[in-house]
């Protein structure tokens, strides 16, 4: 049964995730606090993980997400269901390309789309903006904000920084 | 060129290998792959995959990779391409999902993640930014944002149903937009 629902949550992530990469964010966010499958704790580090191993980022958690909650199978279920969709749309896409290109409908859909599913991300950043609001920890955050303002950087170099940051401030016990 | 399952595989699993970081960096790595070494599309007809792969809902990477893979070789290159591009994502998450479980209690694992659950949240606001620069041109995509954001953040709708509510909006608005100045010519 257990397979059923990770099919299902991570179909209809593939199916309504729109705009690549974080825009999974807001699914497994509303996955955490709807499911028993993770934490939004487990879930941050998850994006943390998932960005110091390969591939996309949408991948490597609904792999995590599978795996945390029923082992190989469930990962291996978790992460054909939310690549299902993308496959038998691209492939339906492929062999209408060009009235897909330029029906108006498509590209109603696209424009209205993409400020929605930055809203949503919005949303996701305010929520663990709030979840983490401890003086060391927006300390730090500040300092990252800062840094990004004067120069962009490598989602790594922010992760490598945090972390350091993370080990010195786990020495002087102010990460609990 | 062969463009066999196994060597279409074979370069979309390279790619794989070398996508860290998020799906900024598939376009540079499919352009040196399949453009540059292997001659199997032409650069302007992997930039046209790649505003295409982000029209369709899913993992942008996954998208891009099929489409290719099917014009490559059709169903077969499709399956190959995407197997191609998962497979490394997959092995690299269940090695480290199964080597956190013996070290995530451990103090300074902690206090690592700490911090990066807060870098983290830098991550996730400069994705939010950069959507924003891309999807925000004009002031129906600015009142369908702070719908969208409100919507999920003070009444905890699902992301599915905002993201079919926006689209069903923007049908409308543009069906309305393209009847406006035909009525103006009536008059």
């Amino acid at each position: 049964m257990i397979y059923l629902n990770l099919f299902i949550q991570f179909f209809h992530i593939g199916l309504f995730s729109f705009g690549g990469g974080y825009a999974t964010l807001p699914f497994l966010y509303h996955i955490a606090e709807n499911q028993q499958w993770y934490t939004i704790k487990q879930l941050t580090d998850m994006i943390a993980i998932s960005s110091i191993t390969p591939g996309p980022v949408g991948v490597n958690v609904a792999t995590f997400a599978g795996f945390t909650t029923s082992g190989i199978l469930g990962a291996l279920v978790a992460t054909t269901s939310v690549i299902l969709p993308s496959y038998i749309l691209v492939i339906i896409i492929s062999k209408f390309l060009e009235q897909f290109e330029t029906n108006q409908n498509v590209r109603a859909a696209i424009y209205a789309l993409k400020p929605a599913g930055c809203g949503l991300l919005a949303a996701v950043a305010v929520d663990m903006f709030i979840n983490n609001a401890n003086l060391p920890g927006m300390f730090l955050l500040a300092i990252l904000f800062f840094i990004s303002l004067k120069q962009k950087h490598d989602p790594l170099f922010y992760l490598a920084v945090s972390a350091l940051v993370g080990l010195f401030a786990g020495f002087l016990h102010l990460t609990a | 060129m062969d463009k066999s399952f196994y060597s279409i595989f074979k370069t979309f699993f390279k790619v794989g290998t070398l996508l860290l970081g998020g799906g900024y960096v598939i376009l540079p790595l499919l352009q040196a792959e399949l453009v540059d070494k292997k001659g199997w599309i032409d650069s302007d007809g992997l930039c046209e995959y790649y505003a295409l792969g982000q029209s369709v809902p899913g993992i942008i990477a996954a998208n891009m990779s099929i489409f290719v893979g099917y014009k490559l070789r059709g169903q077969i290159g499709a399956l190959a391409a995407v197997l191609g591009i998962v497979t490394p994502a997959f092995l690299a998450i269940i090695l480290v999902a199964t080597m956190l479980e013996e070290i995530v209690h451990l103090n300074f694992i902690q206090s690592i993640f700490w911090g990066v659950g807060i870098g983290v949240i830098l991550l996730v606001y400069l994705a939010t930014k950069e959507m924003w620069n891309k999807s925000i041109v004009d002031k129906f995509t600015c009142v369908v944002f702070f719908a969208a954001f409100i919507l999920s953040t003070c009444f905890q709708v699902s992301p599915a149903l905002i993201i079919i509510l926006s689209i069903i909006s923007g049908i409308i608005y543009k069906k309305h937009i393209d009847a406006k100045p035909k009525k103006e010519d009536d008059k």
